[in-house]
C-alpha cells in the first residue's frame, strides 16, 4: 500500500504536465488540434505501455502494435450494431455477427482477450533471450497482420473495419494516458520491476541470486501488452475506423522513434520522446504537403515522418543512447534541481561536507 | 624503450591504476609484481591500447603512444600476450600462427621466423595442423607466446605468462623466455609467482593498488627476505 | 514425378536464397554483435539501382546484375561507415535499433526521392524462361539461384578458411581483442565483413528481383524477415547454423505451399514462424546453437 501511495505521488509530476496539455488543447485548440491531442494521448498510452516491457527487460520488442489492434478489431467486433455487422463481416465464426454488447463490458473483453494473448505469446518470447526475443515479437507482428489480412471472415482483410460508435474524446484520452503512467511507475518501482531491471543489467548474477527472470519479463511482457491494448480501445473507439495498416510496421516505428528518444529506462522519458515527437511530427507533416514556406513553394514530400523518425532512432542511438532523459524520472530530476540549489544557497555547508 | 610516466587507469569511478611510472630498457626483462588486483593487467592493456589511459604518458622509441589504437601500437613492435593465453580455439596451431604474422609484408623473413619459433617449440612442430583448443594449457601459452612473436615485435609484455600451469611448463617457458632475451628482444613479465620471475629478471617494480611501491634490481628483492615479506608477502615461498 | 522434381529445385533455390541472406546477417552479428535489421535495404538499393541503370546508360540487361551486386556491397559498407561505426561496442540491442532505423530512414529516402509505386526492372529474358534438365523443363531462375548458392557458399568456406582477412574474420568472432593484438585493423576485419554480407545480399537480389521483375521501397521487409527467422533457427551467430536454417525455413515453405488448401495458404507465413516457434521452445538456442544465452557472446 505504501508503494501505491508513494507512486501515486510520483505520478503527479507527469499528470500535471498531461492536465495541462488537455486543457490547452481543448480551451484553444480547433478541431484538428482536438484530434491531434487525442492522437497524442493515444500514442502516450502505448508507448508507456512499450515502456513497461522495454524499459525494465532491456530488449526490444518490435510486437506491441499488435496488441493495439488485436484490442481494436475485439472491441471493433463486439461493438459495433448488429445491424453494419451483418453487412461488415456477415460470416463471422463463434455467431460473432449476431452478438453486441455495451462499452464497458466490450472494452474489458478487449484487454481481457489482449492479456490472454499476451500471456500465451509471453510464454514463447520470455524463454528466448537477447536478440532471439526481439526476433521473435517481430514474428508475432508479421503474424497478427497476416491472420488480420487473411482471416477475412471475422476481420475484414485489408479492407477497413468501419461504424464502430464513437464514445471515447480527449478526456478519456488523458485518464487512459494517466492511468497508464501510473501502472508503468507502479511496476518499474515494484520488486517486480526492480528485479527485473536488476537482471537485465545483469542476467546470470540475477539468477543466481535466484531472480526468476523468465517469469519477471512474463509478467512485464503481458502488462505491457495489456495497457498497449487500451490505446487500440482508445483509437477504435475515436476513430470508428480501423484497418491492419493501423497496427502494422508505421506504428511499431512511430512507438519505438518516441520511447528511444525519451529514454525508454524511465516512463518520464517515454512521456517526453512521445511529446516531443508529437510536436516534430506535426511539423514534418506540413512540409510533407509542400506547402508555400516564406516565399517558398516546397515541393510534397510523402515518406518525410518515418524519414526523420527514422533519423531519430539512429542518431540517438549513435549520440545519446540513453535518450534525453538517460533513465531518470522527473522526480529525480525535480530532487536533483532543488538539491543543487540549496547547496547553491548554503556554500559555506558545501565545504564543510569536503 | 617504454617509458610510462603518471599512468592512471580508471574504469567509471574505480581508479585500478594511479599515477604509475615505469621504464623498459632495451634488452632487459623486467618483472611487474604485485598481489591479486594490484593493477598490473590494466596497466599492461592500458599500454598496449586494449583500455584507455586516463592520464599521464606512454612512450615506446621516444614516441608518444598514449593515444594511438591496439593495431598501431603492435605495428610499432610493441605487442602483449594476454592473461589467460586466448588463443583461438577453434583455429588450427598453423592459423593461429599465420594470423599473428597477418600484418607482414616479407614472406621470406615471415616464413624463417615461423621455422625458428617452430624449432624453439617443437610441440607445436607437433600439433601443427590441430585445433588450438585441443592443446594444454601449457601447449596453448606456447603457442600464445609463438603467436605474438609472429608479428616480429621488438618488445613483448607477457600477462601472467605462469598462470594455472604446473611448475614443470613453468620453468619450461621461463627458460624459453631467457632464450628470447638472448636474440634481443625486450620483455615486460608480469607475475604473481614472484620468486620465479624474480630469479630471471634484470630489474622489478612492485605494484599494491594501482601504485608503485618498490622498484630495483631483481636481485636486490629477490635476496631480501624483509622486502619480500613487506611487498609481496611470500618471503618464504 | 516432374512436379516432385520442380518442387525440390524450387524448395533448394528458396532455401538457398534465405540462406545467402542469413549467411550475411551471421557473419555481421558474429563479429560484432550486430543484427542488421536493414539488410534487406541492400536488396532494395540493389534493385533501384538496376531500375536507374537501365533508364540512363545500361542497355544490355546482363550488364546490370552485377550493377546490383556492386551496389549492394557499396551500400553494406556505407551503411558501416555511417551508421554502425559509432553503435560498435554497444549492446546487441542498441545495434538492433540503430539498423531498424537505419531501415526506415532508406525506406522513406526512397518513397520521398522516388516513389511509393513499384518500378519496373528489367532482366535478361533468358532467365525468366524454363530449361530442359535430364528430361524436366525447370525454371532457369531457379537452377541458377541454386547453382549460385552453391559456388557463393564455396566462396565463403575458401574465404574464410584460406585468406587472412577470412581467418581474423573467424577469430575476430570469438575474440576480437586478441586479433587486434596481432596488428590486424579492426575496421578492416568489419569492412571486410559488411562486404561480404552486401555481396551475399546482392546475390539473392538479382534473384529476387528476376522473379519479381519490379522493385519497390519496402521489398527488403520480406527476405530479411526470413533471414532473421533462418538465423534464429539455426542458432544466432553460427554460420552453418544460418545456412541450414535458411534451407529448412526455405523447404518449409515450399512444402506448405504445395500442400495447403488454398483457403488457408494466405496464412502460410503465419504457420511457417508458428512452427519455427514451436522448435525454438523446444531448443531454445537453435537448431545447432550451443550457446547458454542466445544472442550474447561469451
Amino acid at each position: 500500500m505504501d508503494l501505491v501511495r508513494q507512486t501515486l505521488l510520483r505520478t503527479l509530476i507527469p499528470a500535471a504536465i498531461l492536465v495541462a496539455i488537455a486543457i490547452l488543447v481543448m480551451r484553444y485548440g480547433q478541431p484538428y488540434q482536438i484530434r491531434v491531442g487525442y492522437v497524442f494521448f493515444i500514442n502516450l498510452t502505448m508507448v508507456v505501455g512499450l515502456q513497461i516491457f522495454m524499459g525494465n527487460s532491456g530488449t526490444a520488442s518490435f510486437g506491441h502494435a499488435a496488441f493495439s489492434g488485436i484490442a481494436a478489431y475485439t472491441v471493433a467486433i463486439l461493438m459495433t450494431p448488429l445491424m453494419l455487422k451483418r453487412t461488415l463481416i456477415p460470416d463471422a465464426p463463434f455467431n460473432l455477427d449476431q452478438v453486441v454488447l455495451g462499452p464497458i463490458p466490450s472494452i474489458i473483453l478487449a484487454l481481457l482477450v489482449t492479456g490472454v494473448v499476451a500471456y500465451v505469446v509471453g510464454l514463447a518470447i520470455s524463454r528466448l533471450k537477447g536478440v532471439g526475443a526481439e526476433i521473435g515479437t517481430l514474428a508475432f507482428l508479421v503474424i497478427v497482420h497476416v491472420v488480420f489480412t487473411n482471416w477475412i471472415e471475422l476481420f475484414r482483410g485489408p479492407r477497413a473495419f468501419y461504424g464502430i460508435p464513437i464514445i471515447s474524446n480527449l478526456w478519456w484520452g488523458l485518464g487512459a494516458s494517466i492511468i497508464a503512467v501510473f501502472v508503468a511507475k507502479l511496476f518499474r518501482d515494484s520488486k517486480y520491476g526492480v528485479q527485473l531491471r536488476a537482471s537485465s543489467d545483469n542476467m546470470l548474477a540475477a539468477k543466481a541470486m535466484g531472480v526468476p527472470v523468465d517469469r519477471l519479463r512474463l509478467i512485464a511482457w503481458t502488462l505491457s501488452g495489456i495497457v498497449v491494448g487500451a490505446g487500440g480501445v482508445l483509437l477504435a473507439t475515436n476513430l470508428g475506423t480501423i484497418a491492419p495498416t493501423s497496427f502494422y510496421f508505421n506504428q511499431t516505428f512511430l512507438m519505438m522513434a518516441m520511447l528511444l528518444l525519451g529514454g525508454m529506462r524511465s516512463v518520464s522519458g517515454a512521456v517526453c520522446g512521445t511529446i516531443v515527437i508529437a510536436l516534430g511530427s506535426e511539423i514534418t507533416r506540413t512540409l510533407e504537403s509542400g506547402p508555400v514556406l516564406l516565399g517558398i513553394d516546397f515541393p510534397e514530400m510523402f515518406g518525410l515522418t518515418g524519414f526523420f523518425l527514422g533519423a531519430v532512432i539512429v542518431l540517438v542511438m549513435a549520440f545519446r543512447r540513453e535518450g534525453i532523459l538517460a533513465g531518470e524520472e522527473f522526480e529525480d530530476i525535480w530532487d536533483d534541481m532543488t538539491r543543487r540549489l540549496r547547496r547553491d544557497k548554503a556554500p559555506a555547508a558545501a565545504l564543510d561536507e569536503r | 624503450m617504454l617509458s610510462l610516466s603518471d599512468v592512471s587507469v580508471n574504469y567509471g569511478v574505480i581508479q585500478a591504476v594511479r599515477g604509475v611510472s615505469l621504464n623498459v630498457e632495451e634488452g632487459e626483462i623486467v618483472a611487474l609484481l604485485g598481489p591479486n588486483g594490484a593493477g598490473k593487467t590494466s596497466l599492461v592493456s592500458s599500454v598496449v591500447g586494449i583500455v584507455p589511459v586516463s592520464g599521464g604518458r606512454v612512450t615506446f622509441k621516444g614516441e608518444d603512444i598514449t593515444r594511438v589504437p591496439v593495431e598501431g601500437i603492435v605495428a610499432r613492435g610493441l605487442t602483449l600476450t594476454p592473461e589467460g593465453r586466448r588463443v583461438f580455439a577453434g583455429l588450427s596451431v598453423a592459423e593461429n600462427l599465420r594470423l599473428g604474422a597477418a600484418t607482414r609484408k616479407d614472406p621470406v623473413a615471415t616464413e624463417r621466423d615461423l621455422n625458428t619459433y617452430l624449432d624453439m617449440f617443437p610441440i607445436l612442430k607437433e600439433r601443427y595442423h590441430q585445433t588450438a583448443s585441443t592443446l594444454s594449457g601449457g601447449e596453448q601459452q606456447m603457442l600464445a607466446i609463438a603467436r605474438a612473436l609472429m608479428s616480429a615485435p621488438t618488445m613483448l609484455m607477457l600477462d601472467e605468462p605462469s598462470l594455472g600451469l604446473a611448475p614443470r611448463i613453468v620453468d619450461r617457458i621461463f627458460e624459453l623466455m631467457l632464450e628470447m632475451k638472448k636474440s634481443g628482444l625486450t620483455m615486460l613479465v608480469v607475475e604473481q609467482n614472484a620468486s620465479e620471475a624474480l630469479a630471471f629478471s634484470d630489474r622489478a617494480y612492485v605494484l599494491a593498488s594501482g601504485s608503485v611501491v618498490y622498484e630495483g634490481a631483481a636481485k636486490d628483492l629477490a635476496a631480501s627476505d624483509q622486502l619480500m615479506e613487506a611487498y609481496l608477502g611470500t618471503g618464504v615461498a | 514425378m516432374e512436379y516432385v522434381i520442380q518442387q525440390a529445385i524450387n524448395a533448394l533455390s528458396v532455401g538457398g536464397e534465405y540462406a545467402l541472406l542469413a549467411l550475411g546477417l551471421a557473419i555481421v552479428f558474429s563479429i560484432m554483435n550486430l543484427v542488421n535489421f536493414a539488410h534487406g535495404e541492400l536488396i532494395t538499393l540493389g534493385g533501384y539501382a538496376m531500375f536507374f541503370a537501365a533508364a540512363t546508360f545500361v542497355g544490355n540487361p546482363v550488364l546490370l546484375l552485377p550493377i546490383c551486386v556492386l551496389t549492394a556491397v557499396v551500400a553494406a559498407m556505407l551503411f558501416e561507415r555511417i551508421a554502425f561505426r559509432p553503435v560498435r561496442n554497444a549492446p546487441a540491442t542498441t545495434g538492433l535499433l540503430t539498423a531498424f532505423g537505419v531501415s526506415i530512414v532508406i525506406q522513406n529516402a526512397l518513397v520521398i526521392f522516388v516513389a511509393t509505386r513499384p518500378k519496373p526492372v528489367p532482366v535478361p529474358s533468358w532467365m525468366q524462361g524454363t530449361m530442359s534438365f535430364g528430361g524436366f523443363n525447370l525454371p532457369v531462375v531457379q537452377i541458377l539461384e541454386t547453382g549460385a548458392t552453391v559456388c557463393a557458399v564455396a566462396g565463403l568456406v575458401l574465404l574464410l578458411t584460406r585468406t587472412n582477412l577470412g581467418l581474423a574474420m573467424r577469430a575476430a568472432a570469438k575474440d576480437f581483442t586478441v586479433v587486434r593484438l596481432m596488428g590486424i585493423q579492426a575496421n578492416r576485419v568489419i569492412l571486410g565483413a559488411f562486404a561480404v554480407s552486401g555481396f551475399l545480399a546482392g546475390l539473392a537480389a538479382v534473384f529476387i528481383l528476376a522473379r519479381r521483375g519490379a522493385v519497390d521501397p519496402l521489398m527488403g521487409f520480406t527476405p530479411v524477415l526470413k533471414a532473421f527467422v533462418a538465423c534464429v533457427l539455426g542458432g544466432f551467430g553460427s554460420l552453418l547454423g544460418a545456412a541450414a536454417g535458411g534451407l529448412v525455413l526455405g523447404i518449409l515453405e515450399v512444402v506448405l505451399q504445395a500442400t495447403l488448401p488454398s483457403d488457408v495458404a494466405g496464412f502460410r507465413d503465419a504457420i511457417v514462424f508458428l512452427l519455427v516457434g514451436a522448435a525454438l521452445i523446444w531448443r531454445p538456442t537453435g537448431l545447432l546453437g550451443t550457446r547458454a544465452e542466445l544472442g550474447d557472446k561469451e
